[in-house]
């Protein structure tokens, strides 16, 4: 639906109860409402009307909390925010996750950094601060707690057991992690079981947490750059320019053709690096050495040959707002754009031959299901929601840069398994050679940069990144420091479909179902 | 299985020859900036623009802490001169009791890798380590998932305040002879995410330091050399800002041309 | 022979006195009754059995004569020596563990009657084992199932005694009445109720017959004994019953079915065809199967080790078919040899079961639990139980250098021999019995390192386990004896199966110790059918070390094949303890010459992936370790109720997941419950005959005199 008649549902539903406000030049509209038709208006908007729940972005103003329900369509419709103001002494708002369930995750993480209680959430507590490492009423994002408040020793708190919910004879806790298996991210899991298979999984994040948001608020633009770009440095580019859209949404700045069109071209080449990595990932955690020798030879070529273009293997540097850092010539993207090719043409080899291997396909087919239903519910993103079946794309449903004049195909499939989400991995592959083929036929000669002048605003930046939506709210005051910086990136709303994939499977499983759903718990863990 | 095996056989040997001969291919590493003497507004512009102190103003010189580099580039635009390496050996020696490792380690060294909060670029690069191209185990390298077994532990990250506890116990859990080796520069100084209330200033505040790596993220290349140091298979570089000028070393292509005048026949402008 | 009628009267008069002095005493000194007299009775009883086995000529007495009914005889041959050996070992270990286990008991029950009853079971199991004739010997029995029973609910307040006694009460008296019934049979085929007339004619008996005395006393016998189709009561009754008990009811009467079966088709009713050898080979080969695979996915210690002798009967009777089919086939030497495995492993059977019952009850009293689930970390807490238990867990996984291994290794072996036998179907059936049995002893491994790891090792899983103590004297004692006889049998397994075969060799007619055990120490002169060659190898390999010290046959066990199967199996646990102990300490010493004082141990945390704090309720548990087991033999537990609800609040967050799944035992499934509705529906038949009509029982009485009147005119 477009925006016009979005506005005129809402007033025929809530005939004064809800206000609209439509921001055109960022295809905006905002629906501020109260406690009482939160709930309502929120599901209506994902149930009835075919949103997506974007993000949930908690500000905390002079006076009054402002809490943004960001929820996202296609085209025509764009953004709708749902606002609530609350003054700052009440602290309960009524939570949105029974019926939007892909809010779970946010309101715990708002709970646990600043405080609100979101009445009707059955699961809060324990969420970013591990209750049996920070003591109650440590509230990290509001404005009274210093970013540089010291590490202070803590002790366990020795009543803290994990939660469970199992109720069998012999049922146990398996816990893996922090520090498990060589050399993956530190991440803890609670997998309940009675010995066979996964009964529940309880994955407990933010081992990693680094305070990313916290420690933007009062830096420059510039600095906070950097911030976005090394939070999960494998998709650096790609959180490099959801920053810089949303700074350049703010500004209002214009960004040269040229910079546009190479923009495309580094981030197809980071995302084709990307999957190489992950399909990688996937052929060792089956234990298939040399296909994974192989995808390891074609990642380090893709790694190199970023280095080559752009100086850094994992592309630091380039994304500012207003355009890119410094200018790459056509040489240098042609080499670039020859060597792409030659890892597809390698990556269409392996795939040839993972094809028929049966033992590996096995080991894939019908493990790790994710069905529809269930994807779309936990608003999953990125390629593990395109192998469910949802055909969510941010470069067809909102496109940035040049890719609305670029030929996009998305990849999908349906069976929401592991092969089907390797499938989706090749496919997004070939889409991402073909991208940067449009992208280097289409460059020509022209300026990269425009410096954006410093308003005060905010708005978010919304860029596909490989591993699926990032969402980046940026808030800046005039001077050109950053007020408020909200990251939602697309590891932390798949991390919250992880137990839909890992429960009622077998403990062999574990492994190959983690590297099929590549989650990042760096990204997660901001 | 066979065509598997064939495929293999057809790749072929793709291993770096490093540490025996230097890595020429492009691409292998980001580089790093390299002190020099330049006019005194020059410093003082390029000290200035260093979002983390990397670039040390000292009147008439600059010079370089490589440990607080987090590769923006800032300073290698084209309107800045510095001077741009491309070398990877950046390994050295921090002066804590330990030393390099006895010489029965030299060909058989366990490595135990803890992510104590990293980004996961540090981590990947530490993973590809054992992939074809740098195949850490022609040189007797070996990663194992269990501090028991370990000898050398690699730590990735700031350590955040979650992972303090998991990583005391890591270490601890290590029996003698142990030596840690911190790799990248959240690990040497907590990089942007500085100490904060829940990200600390590097491994040092946490663990005893043997070896540091420095880099955002340090090369594959720049990590085998941090393990050769490690069993003193490799002579540490001299990188850190100390007064002295960084001696280049002789096996590495050196690059001392500046950044911006590579780029010949560049449509760039601003 | 007037010295063992003195003993035996001295054991009778102090298991009367006992039984006197338990009714005269006060309550409080019940448990100093039954620990001096009963372990004085048992040990007297334990070397007569002893004189038994090594007297030359079995001894024979006449108790009094019954006018009308027959003479009541005692007869101790070495057969019933061995059993009344283990019975008197079994009983002195379970008197003086009771001593501290009977107070447990006094809180709600009164001490004296179970003091009295233990020691009148022990006359009455002593007089079943030597009874010489029928009557004798199925009044001990009654008298026996009886005590037993009373016993078994000792705990009368609890449903669960009440019930677990009244269906062992039951099913026994079933199996009794079908023993009496197969006994009675050959009586009258011998024409007198003394079992020495009744050996001596059984030649002559139709095979029609013979079959039926065995199927009868085999099943009736087996109630006891615990074999599958029958033993529906012993699971229940072995964790019903009191814990001082357990332990005697385990190692004491499981060994009177099994000697019931000896005693009638091996000794008085040899059977001539291979088929009751067969019958008994596959009962017992299923029975060890369905015994430990129940034992192994069991979590209550005492149910698990129910199983394990339920197993353990299963293998001795496997032991005992293979025997009984090469007896039939004329290979006596064999047969001899499959008599003496089974009676091996009973020996075994009876010291390893007492030894874990005694540490499960000592764990009960001091650990509050005798759930695995809520055991763990007792290695620290209790350290002498633990290594008496580790003993007993061992043994019954047959680990070398203890008993367990040498019988389960002989058993195997004897099956293997089966390549002797002429007919193609009763190999097929050794080999499948033989796969059956050596699944068993995989799953008995399974099966024990969950109790020792689960119960013993790890972290202390509730707080009332970390509160335990070690146990004290009371129960140290008796498992210091066991664990030690357990050590001796296995490391000397060669003077134990020359012992045990003066008992086996007159029943099977042939020896087998000359099969098993070549007497290597003797010289030149000891080795007739042993070509020399062969001879000197064996000492090449150092078979005579210790032949001026060691006296007798030598210390390496032989398994010979004949002409048609030429081949060898030596096993010396002797030999290897001996190695493994020297090998040890040179590497003790070399280590501390070597490596010096200097280098310190240091004691770390355990290493757990970092986490903060690792907590009971995050260590695997007994259910989820045998779980893997539980899915693969599904067919068998077919577990009936699986109840998965998820409560969900909102649609996705879940409260709560449960499941229970509530297996239920094969045996009653298939046995016990068709049985019930069996009998119930024949009941509601024959009750519709109760209508209350006067008129109707008037025609009843009418038409039974008519019958009677009937056959008495056509006879």
């Amino acid at each position: 639906m477009t925006r016009v008649q979005l506005e005129r549902v809402v007033a025929e539903r809530w005939a004064g109860g809800v206000t609209c406000r439509r921001d055109e030049a960022r295809s905006v509209t905002e629906l501020t409402c109260a406690p009482a038709q939160l709930a309502e208006l929120c599901g209506a908007l994902s149930g009835e009307w075919g949103y997506v729940f974007a993000g949930l972005v908690v500000e905390e103003g002079e006076d009054a909390w402002e809490l943004r329900y960001a929820f996202l369509d296609g085209r025509p419709s764009g953004w709708a925010h749902v606002l609530l103001r609350r003054p700052l002494d009440e602290r309960n708002v009524p939570s949105v996750a029974a019926v939007v369930h892909a809010a779970d995750w946010h309101e715990r993480e708002a709970e646990d950094l600043f405080g609100l209680t979101f009445e009707g959430h059955p699961a809060l507590g324990d969420f970013v601060l591990h209750d049996d490492a920070w003591q109650e009423g440590v509230e990290p994002m509001r404005h009274a707690f210093p970013a540089d408040t010291p590490m202070a020793e803590r002790r366990p708190n020795r009543e803290w057991r994990p939660r469970r919910i199992v109720h069998a004879p012999g049922s146990f806790v398996m816990p893996i992690g922090p520090v498990f298996a060589g050399m993956a991210e530190s991440v803890h899991l609670h997998l309940e079981t009675v010995g066979e298979d996964v009964i529940r999984a309880f994955p407990r994040l933010f081992y990693k947490y680094r305070g990313v948001e916290k420690i933007a608020e009062g830096r420059k633009v510039d600095e906070a750059l950097l911030l976005a770009e090394r939070f999960s440095a494998t998709t650096a580019f790609a959180h490099g320019l959801a920053f810089a859209h949303a700074v350049e949404t703010v500004c209002a700045t214009d960004v040269p053709p040229r910079a546009r069109i190479l923009r495309v071209f580094i981030a197809e080449l980071e995302r084709l690096r990307h999957h190489a990595e992950a399909i990688a990932g996937i052929c060792s955690s089956t234990g298939l050495a040399v296909a994974a020798s192989q995808a390891g030879i074609i990642e380090e070529d893709l790694l190199r040959a970023s280095g080559a273009l752009a100086q850094h293997r994992y592309l630091f540097g380039l994304a500012v707002p207003g355009g890119l850092a410094r200018d790459l010539d056509d040489d240098a993207c042609s080499t670039a754009l020859g060597r792409a090719r030659d890892a597809v043409h390698d990556l269409d080899r392996l795939w040839g031959m993972l094809r028929l291997t049966s033992s590996f396909v096995d080991r894939l087919e019908e493990v790790g299901l994710i069905s529809e239903t269930d994807a779309r519910s936990h608003g999953l993103v990125g390629p593990i929601a395109r192998a469910s079946g949802i055909a969510r794309d941010l470069r067809l449903a909102q496109p940035y840069d040049a890719y609305g004049s670029l030929a996009v195909f998305p990849a999908l499939e349906h069976e929401g398994d592991g092969y089907a989400r390797l499938r989706v991995l090749f496919t997004e592959c070939y889409h991402a050679l073909r991208l940067m083929e449009q992208a280097h036929a289409a460059l020509e000669p022209g300026p990269v940069h425009t410096a954006p002048e410093m308003r005060a605003g905010a708005a978010f930046g919304a860029v596909e990144a490989p591993r699926g939506a990032a969402f980046h709210w940026v808030r800046l005051d005039g001077a050109g420091t950053v007020l408020r910086y909200r990251v939602v990136p697309p590891s932390f709303v798949n991390w919250h479909g992880f137990h839909l994939a890992v429960e009622d499977f077998a403990f062999q499983d574990l492994p190959i179902i983690l590297a099929t759903l590549d989650l990042s718990v760096a990204e997660n863990d901001r | 299985m066979s065509k598997w095996v064939v495929r293999g056989l057809r790749t072929g040997i793709r291993s770096t020859a490093y540490p025996d001969a230097p890595e020429l291919a492009e691409g292998v590493s980001p580089g790093r900036p390299l002190p020099g003497a330049y006019p005194r507004d020059v410093v003082a512009s390029l000290a200035a623009r260093c979002p983390t102190g990397a670039l040390i103003d000292r009147g008439d010189r600059l010079d370089v802490d490589v440990g607080r580099c987090v590769h923006c580039y800032r300073c290698a635009r084209d309107d800045y001169p510095v001077g741009w390496s491309r070398d990877y050996e950046w390994a050295t020696l921090a002066d804590t009791r330990g030393g390099a490792l006895r010489s029965a380690f030299g060909g058989s060294l366990h490595v135990l890798v803890v992510d104590a909060g990293d980004c996961g670029a540090c981590l990947h690069e530490v993973e590809h380590l054992n992939n074809p191209y740098y195949n850490m185990h022609r040189l007797g390298f070996f990663l194992t998932p269990t501090p028991r077994h370990a000898d050398v532990l690699v730590v990735v990250g700031p350590v955040s305040d979650q992972m303090r506890v998991p990583l005391l116990k890591t270490y601890e859990a290590m029996p003698q002879p142990k030596r840690v080796v911190a790799v990248g520069a959240c690990a040497l100084s907590g990089s942007v995410f500085g100490p904060s209330f829940v990200s600390g200033a590097g491994v040092g505040d946490v663990l005893p330091v043997d070896v540091e790596v420095p880099g955002q993220p340090p090369p594959p290349l720049a990590v085998l050399h941090g393990l050769l140091v490690a069993v003193g298979r490799a002579s540490p570089a001299e990188l850190t800002a100390a007064g002295t000028p960084a001696a280049v070393s002789a096996t590495q292509p050196a690059d001392g041309v500046p950044a911006g005048a590579r780029r010949a026949g560049g449509s760039s402008s601003r | 022979m007037t010295t063992a009628a003195f003993w035996t009267a001295v054991f009778v008069a102090l298991c009367l006195a006992g039984a006197v002095a338990a009714l005269a005493l006060p309550d409080k000194r019940s448990p100093r009754v039954v620990a001096w007299f009963g372990g004085a009775a048992g040990l007297v009883l334990a070397a007569l059995g002893i004189a038994a086995l090594t007297a030359s000529s079995p001894w024979h007495a006449v108790l009094w004569t019954i006018p009308g009914m027959g003479v009541l005889t005692v007869r101790t041959d070495p057969l019933a020596g061995v059993f009344l050996a283990v019975t008197g070992v079994v009983f002195l270990a379970g008197s003086i563990f009771a001593y501290g286990a009977l107070p447990r008991l006094a809180r709600r029950y009164p001490m004296r009657g179970y003091a009295l009853m233990h020691l009148l079971l022990l006359l009455a199991v002593a007089w079943v084992l030597v009874a010489g004739d029928v009557f004798s010997f199925m009044v001990a029995w009654e008298i026996m199932s009886i005590l037993l029973y009373l016993l078994v609910m000792y705990e009368h307040e609890k449903e669960d005694s009440r019930r677990a006694a009244y269906l062992m009460l039951a099913v026994s008296e079933a199996g009794a009445l079908a023993a009496v019934l197969g006994l009675l049979l050959l009586a009258a085929h011998a024409g007198s109720l003394d079992f020495a007339r009744i050996q001596a004619t059984s030649a002559g008996l139709a095979g029609g017959l013979r079959l039926a005395v065995f199927l009868l006393t085999f099943f009736g016998f087996g109630v006891k004994a615990g074999l599958v189709p029958v033993n529906v009561w012993l699971p229940r009754a072995y964790a019903a019953a009191p814990a001082a008990f357990t332990p005697v009811l385990a190692g004491a009467t499981l060994n009177l079915g099994l000697y019931g079966i000896l005693r009638v088709d091996a000794d008085l009713a040899p059977p001539t065809t291979a088929g009751p050898g067969l019958v008994a080979l596959v009962v017992g080969a299923i029975t060890a199967l369905v015994g430990i695979l129940y034992a192994t996915t069991e979590d209550d210690l005492k149910t698990l080790l129910a199983h394990s002798s339920i197993e353990n009967a299963g293998i001795i009777t496997s032991a005992l078919g293979a025997g009984l089919v090469f007896g039939a086939a004329g290979l006596h030497g064999l047969a001899a040899m499959g008599l003496l495995v089974a009676l091996y492993h009973l020996v075994n059977h009876s010291l390893y079961k007492t030894l874990l019952y005694i540490g499960t009850g000592a764990v009960e009293e001091r650990a509050g639990a005798r759930h695995l689930d809520r055991l763990g970390g007792l290695i620290r807490l209790m350290p002498w139980t633990a290594l008496a238990m580790l003993v007993g867990v061992l043994s019954i996984a047959a680990m070398p250098p203890f008993n367990g291994f040498v019988s389960e290794w002989l058993t195997l072996q004897t099956m293997l021999r089966s390549a002797e036998l002429a007919s193609v179907g009763v190999k097929v059936v050794f080999a499948l019995s033989g796969a059956a049995l050596a699944l068993t002893a995989a799953l008995a491994v399974t099966c024990f390192a969950k109790v020792f790891a689960m119960g013993f090792l790890g972290v202390t899983r509730s707080e009332e386990a970390e509160r335990a103590r070690e146990t004290g004297a009371s129960g140290l004692a008796p498992m210091a004896i066991l664990a030690v006889l357990c050590l001796l049998l296995g490391v000397l397994p060669t003077y134990t199966i020359v012992s045990i075969d003066r008992a086996v060799s007159p029943v099977a007619g042939a020896s087998a110790a000359e099969q098993l055990v070549p007497p290597f120490f003797a010289g030149a002169a000891g080795h007739e059918g042993l070509p020399p060659s062969f001879v000197s190898d064996f000492h090449d390999l150092g078979a005579q070390v210790g032949q001026h010290v060691m006296p007798g046959p030598g210390l390496v066990m032989l398994h010979r094949g004949g002409e048609a199967n030429p081949v060898v199996f030596g096993a010396s646990p002797s030999y290897m303890i001996a190695v493994l102990a020297l090998l040890l300490g040179l590497l003790f010493l070399v280590v501390r010459l070597t490596v010096g004082r200097g280098r310190s141990l240091e004691r770390r945390e355990v290493w757990a992936g970092g986490i903060r704090r690792l907590l009971p309720e995050m260590t695997y548990t007994a259910t989820g370790f045998a779980n893997p087991v539980r899915v693969i033999f599904q067919a068998i537990f077919r577990p009936t109720v699986v109840a998965d609800t998820r409560e969900t609040v909102a649609e996705h967050f879940r409260e709560a997941i449960r499941r229970d799944a509530a297996t239920v035992y094969v045996v009653d499934r298939l046995v016990l419950t068709p049985s019930k509705r069996g009998a119930l529906a024949v009941a509601r038949t024959l009750a519709r005959l109760h209508h209350g009509r006067l008129n109707a029982y008037l025609a009843y009485l009418l038409i039974a005199l008519v019958l009677v009147l009937a056959i008495f005119a056509f006879r």
